[in-house]
């Protein structure tokens, strides 16, 4: 179904264009100044211009929140739908159009309350596509409700003396969902360990996951607070297979060697929560893809309705 | 059409690929022969396009003249691109009338095989260019200047990447004494992916010749990696060979090293018997090639593909397989 | 031989009739509804009309001998075209006298009918069995009942070990004897039915079919006739599920997402056997809501694709019918109706999601609804709306129901048509100063832009949004929006064609109904006409945008009543004033579109309607003095 699909453009492109970065740029962000947004929104935007990605190929699906606002930024397609659904689009829109370069940003909110079982679901169908959690452990949009992933304690608008739960942990539940292939965390202040990560994502077949730990300088100021200001905080996890970040050995001296095919690793790494980790958990190219096992052969009209005057014939008086 | 009963095995492990291509063919050919009807249709031809489009439910509910009036279909296209789509349409037709054998070709006598694949896939360069002009066509964006060449045949040399994505694969049917592996290398790229049935005595290990890190090479004498053949998204080259060749896969996908690449199910031994233009020297060339290539480096004999190597410098590796390759394709200094 | 055989009958007693009503009930697993579908497609071929539906029990493995269990089939065979289940049901055959009970007490079995019996049980060792026997009996005494019984069993041992598996062909053997079915063509259903078993199966079942017929020569007083009319067209038999999964294959579609909900799952049931060999997937979502958003990708992306649920499924879609709308992504929905509100009746027939269609979805948010009324219309109606979903750019939604779903009758095979099929997708460069919306300030239509376009390169949004798809709050903004939205349901219905009436043009009363009713409306007010009421019936296919000219047509009638299968007060029952009633919905729908004062009569008994009923509803509701 995707051969005419992909063919037009062969003629547009045919004195091989070269996108510029701002080539991928939309409306104006309007998220507030300090967001942690912006930082992801450029480095998706490196990304697409970096692999050359043409913009009419490439599709922003998201679904409601501040995070959920990056298609509008980017001239690329782009679907921004419903509060916590933007996985099951994504996956009609990689399944009827498997040619399409397909990244979903989704907020905590979005990915792991409301879309939970959503992201479940995609995680284990592992269809191919970059799916970003930006997660700054607060309901932004909607002004300061808590969420799963709201840090236990934190006086929120909807728990005023403090946030009741441990906060729900996205990577332990991405690597416990069978069939998961790709699972990494990144931070948006530490812009090149960013676009390495969203890099190792996008080249990876198969439905990557992405947590983002995202500053909200509005609602939660103080949440990754000390993590940015005092770098042991941080872990980063390296391996040739996964992300490395040169330029960062100097500022998070603390690192791991770590094989991100090693999934009960990666699943006792998840858990140790003192120190940030940041890296490819987990990464398996060799997983199934729904998309590849559901591929079937285009037919013409013509051929639809021979085969489908024999099935009549099961019918027949 | 030859009867070997290997040249069905070869396209139906292609037949994803290939009812891709058919379908844009004959999809494309459809589009291009209602546009040129309705060129000509009167309201009341309109009309009945509309009912037919509505279906039997619509029949005596929807208005199909109010319908068609309400939704024009098409745009009227001037004379210049009428023509083109004319022309577009002759080759579809023609294409999509090959059936499967649209993906066939066979190495015919004093011919060669890089040649004869390279006319086979004008032709399918010329479909790709009968496609676009329909599309262009129907969207009234056909400039004669700019367009016409496109329904020149191009050579697989002058496509640009983008159709070299969509290369249609081919089988072609080939005698072993014209198996010269060299040829294949100028259609390694994109995704094109090609599948020899190789015909009477051949030399055991031409393939080897064709292994680059990103090209899937496959020898097989009974089908064996045909189906993880046609799930690489790379370019891909196959032969099916006659019994008492080397099989081997070369799967750019299993690993970084060439020897994690790289399976060797079976490597004949010397003596070898010439064919054609192959000397028997020649031959063991290949085969040891082959054996090299497999073989684990620093390692005592381990089996071919064998876990747990003993780590090697990945750059030292992979320099020691690009000036191997570079010394025997015989292209230095351009890697 | 058998207790019940007499010596040397009197020839036996034709009944020549237009129509008759036959059941085979037997716990479930006894094989009851392989020998009605046969005897039905038998009875289709040699040229009757037949309506046939399951009986099927709520439970999945019920206990044996229990009312609850009866599981079998109803076939209703005319000699012209049948197009409803009809009324009660004249002939019988049960393997015990628990499942005839429940048959019984739901008022299934004419005044007069002939129940054929298992007997068996009377003669059981358990006491408590011949016990319930016995009370069984009593119970059905209160009727006029002619009931015979058969020691099925003991006549099947008389050639094979295990009588349990196999009765059921000795009872399509009797069935063949008395309504004279050719057994040829029976045998030929038989070789097919068991086309994967071995060629003993095979021969046992001819066997045991042959000595049903045999014994009911011997042994059964009455032949029944209805002439047959063999058909000049070719024909095929399936259910209304069948039809809409070979009509979306027939639409070009290629993706139906569904997540499994009774009475819908069967259409996934077909078409995922055989999608794939036509270029089409199904898939099967986590959940209702994922299954519309997949759809709604796949659509958004590419061609339509469809989704296909039933009443509780539709609620969770809901938000993402909204998106659909809001985006003016094309999408068809069918939902395949049952009992409500909440699980409800899961495998019995409703028509009451019809104001939950229309008006289900939050804010404003118009949108086309269809309704087959017939098992054909289930397959030519995935056509139109693949098509009108695609046109106008905007949600579909097909409302068929259990009646339809279940009930397997004949109609014309279709003639394909490749214009049917969704053109491959355009992906040529948008045009300089394309927007996402470039709404025609007049109609609201707009064209279309999938993702892979070049040039293009829209965020479509849920949010308010202008014509460039930019989110805009201001007023005018959405006031226009609003518009163009809305304005696409006025144009269709421009294109629309009025209804027509069937029966006189105009007269004393006006049944309009809409979906399964219609079989079983026109067959009522056929018998009211001939009890010469002045009675005509109309019945809509299009409730969004509704057909046109109603009101003219209302007009020529005294009075107009709806027919629907969903709850409504009687005008007399307690507390019930004219101004608190709650209403029938089409007739909540008409009364809002026309200003006429349409009555309504609606039943929920989880059942389709038997035309006796309307027949009764009919002559209760035609004006006094009305008639002659
Ligand atoms: C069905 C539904 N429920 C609730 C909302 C309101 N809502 C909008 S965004 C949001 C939460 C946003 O938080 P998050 O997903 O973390 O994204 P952020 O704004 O923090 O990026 C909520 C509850 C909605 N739009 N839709
Ligand atoms: S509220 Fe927080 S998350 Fe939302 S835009 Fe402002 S800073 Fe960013
Ligand atoms: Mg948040």
């Amino acid at each position: 179904m995707s051969y005419t699909c992909g063919m037009l453009p062969v003629l547009d492109q045919h004195e091989d264009h070269h996108y510029e970065m701002s080539e991928y740029e939309g409306a104006k962000a309007r998220w507030c100044p300090g967001c942690g947004d912006h930082s992801i929104l450029t480095a998706v935007q490196r990304l697409l211009a970096a692999e050359q990605l043409a913009p009419e190929q490439t599709m922003m699906v998201s679904g409601i929140g501040c995070s959920s606002r990056l298609p509008h930024y980017m001239k690329t397609y782009g679907f921004h739908g419903l509060h916590g659904r933007a996985l099951p689009v994504a996956t009609g829109i990689k399944l009827h159009r498997p040619e399409l370069t397909v990244f979903v940003t989704m907020g905590d909110g979005d990915c792991t309350s409301i879309g939970a079982g959503h992201w479940v679901h995609a995680m284990r169908y592992n269809v191919d596509m970059t799916a970003m959690l930006l997660d700054n452990g607060i309901y932004g949009l909607t002004k300061m409700q808590t969420s799963p992933t709201t840090p236990q304690g934190f006086k929120s608008n909807t728990q005023p003396f403090g946030t009741l739960l441990p906060p729900l942990n996205p990577l332990e539940i991405a690597l416990g969902v069978t069939n998961a292939s790709f699972v990494a965390q990144t931070a948006e202040w530490a812009p090149s360990h960013l676009y390495a990560t969203l890099r190792a994502a996008y080249k990876h077949k198969g439905f990557s996951f992405v947590r983002i730990l995202q500053r909200c300088p509005v609602f939660t100021p103080a949440i990754y607070q000390k993590a940015v200001q005092d770098p042991a905080r941080i872990q980063l996890l390296v391996h040739d297979d996964g992300v490395v970040t040169p330029d960062l050995e100097k500022i998070y001296k603390s690192q791991l060697h770590h094989d991100p095919r090693d999934l009960a690793a990666a699943r006792s790494l998840a858990e140790q929560t003192e120190t940030i980790k940041l890296g490819v958990f987990y990464k398996n190219p060799s997983k199934p893809r729904y998309e590849e096992s559901r591929r079937v052969a285009p037919r013409t009209p013509a051929e639809r309705i021979a085969l489908l005057e024999k099935e009549f014939a099961r019918y027949a008086v | 059409m030859p009867s070997d009963p290997r040249v069905a095995q070869a396209l139906s492990a292609l037949a994803q690929p290939i009812a891709e291509f058919r379908a844009a063919v004959q999809g494309a050919l459809a589009q291009a022969d209602a546009f040129m009807a309705a060129q000509t249709a009167d309201a009341a031809t309109l009309a009945s396009h509309a009912a037919a489009q509505l279906g039997v439910f619509a029949k005596s509910h929807v208005d199909p003249a109010k319908f068609a009036a309400m939704f024009p279909t098409v745009a009227t296209a001037d004379k210049e691109s009428q023509k083109a789509l004319e022309k577009a349409a002759t080759i579809l037709r023609r294409v999509a009338a090959q059936g499967e054998d649209m993906a066939l070709a066979t190495v015919s006598d004093g011919r060669k095989l890089g040649a004869t694949i390279d006319t086979a896939l004008a032709g399918a360069g010329q479909a790709f260019g009968a496609i676009i002009i329909t599309e262009l066509v129907r969207g009234s964006r056909y400039k004669k200047a700019e367009h016409e060449k496109l329904l020149d045949p191009t050579e697989f040399r002058a496509w640009n990447n983008a159709e070299r994505r969509f290369a249609p694969p081919l089988v072609v049917v080939v005698n072993g004494a014209d198996l010269h592996a060299g040829a294949l290398l100028d259609f390694a790229d994109g995704r094109e992916k090609i599948v020899l049935v190789v015909e009477g005595a051949a030399p055991p290990a031409a393939l080897v010749r064709c292994i680059t890190p990103g090209t899937f090479v496959l020898q097989t004498v009974d089908g064996t990696g045909l189906d993880r053949l046609a799930g690489y998204e790379g370019p891909a080259i196959a032969a099916l060979l006659p019994e008492g060749a080397a099989t081997f896969m070369h799967d750019p996908t299993a690993g970084k090293e060439p020897w994690q690449r790289l399976t060797v199910p079976f490597l004949p031994s010397a003596p070898f018997k010439a064919v054609g233009g192959f000397s028997a020297w020649q031959m063991e060339q290949d085969v040891k090639m082959l054996a090299d290539l497999a073989r684990t480096p620093f390692a005592v004999p381990a089996a071919p593909g064998a876990k747990g190597a003993p780590a090697l410098g990945a750059g030292e590796a992979v320099d020691r397989i690009a000036s191997w390759l570079l010394e025997t394709s015989g292209i230095k200094g351009t890697a | 031989m058998s207790a019940s055989a007499t010596a040397a009958p009197a020839p036996p007693k034709v009944l020549r009739v237009p129509e008759h009503t036959v059941e085979i009930v037997s716990d479930s697993g006894e094989g009851a509804q392989k020998c009605g579908q046969i005897f039905a497609a038998v009875s289709a071929k040699m040229g009757n009309g037949v309506w046939t539906v399951e009986l099927i029990p709520a439970e999945i493995q019920p206990p044996p001998r229990v009312p609850e269990g009866a599981s079998g089939n109803r076939i209703r065979v005319g000699e012209n075209a049948v197009t409803n289940w009809g009324d009660r049901t004249d002939l019988v055959i049960a393997f015990n006298e628990q499942v005839l009970l429940a048959r019984h007490r739901v008022d299934a079995l004419a005044d007069d009918a002939l129940l054929l019996i298992e007997d068996k049980w009377a003669r059981s060792e358990d006491p408590d069995i011949v016990a319930q026997w016995e009370a069984a009996l009593k119970e059905l005494s209160s009727k006029h009942y002619r009931i015979i019984p058969v020691a099925m069993e003991d006549e099947c041992l008389t050639i094979v070990d295990n009588p349990r598996k196999g009765k059921n062909m000795f009872a399509l053997g009797m069935l063949a004897r008395i309504y004279g079915r050719d057994m040829e063509l029976i045998k030929a259903q038989i070789a097919y039915a068991f086309r994967k078993k071995s060629e003993e199966v095979y021969t046992q079942n001819v066997a045991l079919l042959e000595l049903g017929f045999h014994w009911a020569e011997d042994n059964i007083d009455i032949r029944v006739e209805i002439p047959t009319h063999a058909s000049d067209k070719p024909l095929v038999v399936m259910n209304g599920n069948e039809a809409i999964a070979m009509g979306s294959i027939a639409s070009g579609m290629e993706l139906c997402a569904m997540y499994p909900i009774t009475p819908a799952t069967s259409v996934s049931h077909l078409l995922s056997e055989v999608f794939e060999r036509f270029g089409g997937i199904v898939h099967q979502a986590e959940d209702e809501i994922a299954a519309v958003g997949v759809a709604i990708g796949a659509s958004y992306a590419g061609k339509v694709a469809f989704t296909i649920t039933s009443g509780p499924g539709m609620a969770l879609k809901t938000e993402f019918l909204g998106l659909a709308v809001m985006t003016e992504t094309p999408l068809v929905l069918v939902n395949v109706q049952r009992g409500g509100p909440s699980t409800g009746l899961p495998t019995k027939v409703e028509q009451s999601d019809m104001l939950a269609a229309l008006y289900g979805q939050t804010g404003d948010s118009p949108h086309i609804v269809m309704a087959p009324a017939t098992i054909e219309e289930c397959f030519h109606i995935m056509i139109t709306a693949r098509r009108l979903a695609e046109t106008f750019r905007t949600l579909v939604m097909v409302l068929s129901d259990a009646n339809l779903a279940t009930g397997v009758s004949p109609y014309p095979t279709p003639t394909l048509d490749e214009a049917w099929q969704a053109a491959p997708l355009d992906l040529a460069p948008v045009k300089e100063g394309q927007k996402a919306y470039g709404w025609n300030k007049e109609t609201g239509l707009s064209e279309r832009i999938i993702p892979g376009r070049p040039g293009g390169m829209f965020t479509l949004t849920g949010l308010a949004h202008d014509d460039r798809s930019k989110v805009a709050y201001s007023s005018d903004i959405h006031q226009h929006s609003s518009a163009m939205r809305s304005r696409k349901m006025a144009v269709l219905q421009s294109l629309l064609v009025p209804p027509t009436v069937y029966g006189d043009a105009s007269g004393d009363l006006l049944v309009v109904g809409w979906g399964s009713t219609k079989g079983a409306i026109e067959e009522a007010v056929d018998r009211a006409r001939k009890e010469g009421l002045k009675v005509s019936s109309l019945h809509l296919r299009f409730l969004s945008p509704l057909e046109p000219g109603l009101k003219d047509i209302f007009k020529r009638f005294k009075k107009v009543m709806t027919v629907e299968i969903n709850y409504s007060d009687e005008p007399d029952d307690p507390y019930i004033t004219e101004e608190n009633r709650r209403r029938g919905q089409l007739s909540i729908l008409l009364r809002n579109a026309t200003l006429v004062d349409v009555d309504c009569w609606g039943r929920v008994p989880g059942e389709p309607l038997r035309p006796m009923s309307i027949v009764e509803a009919i002559r209760g509701r035609v004006p006094r003095g009305g008639a002659k």
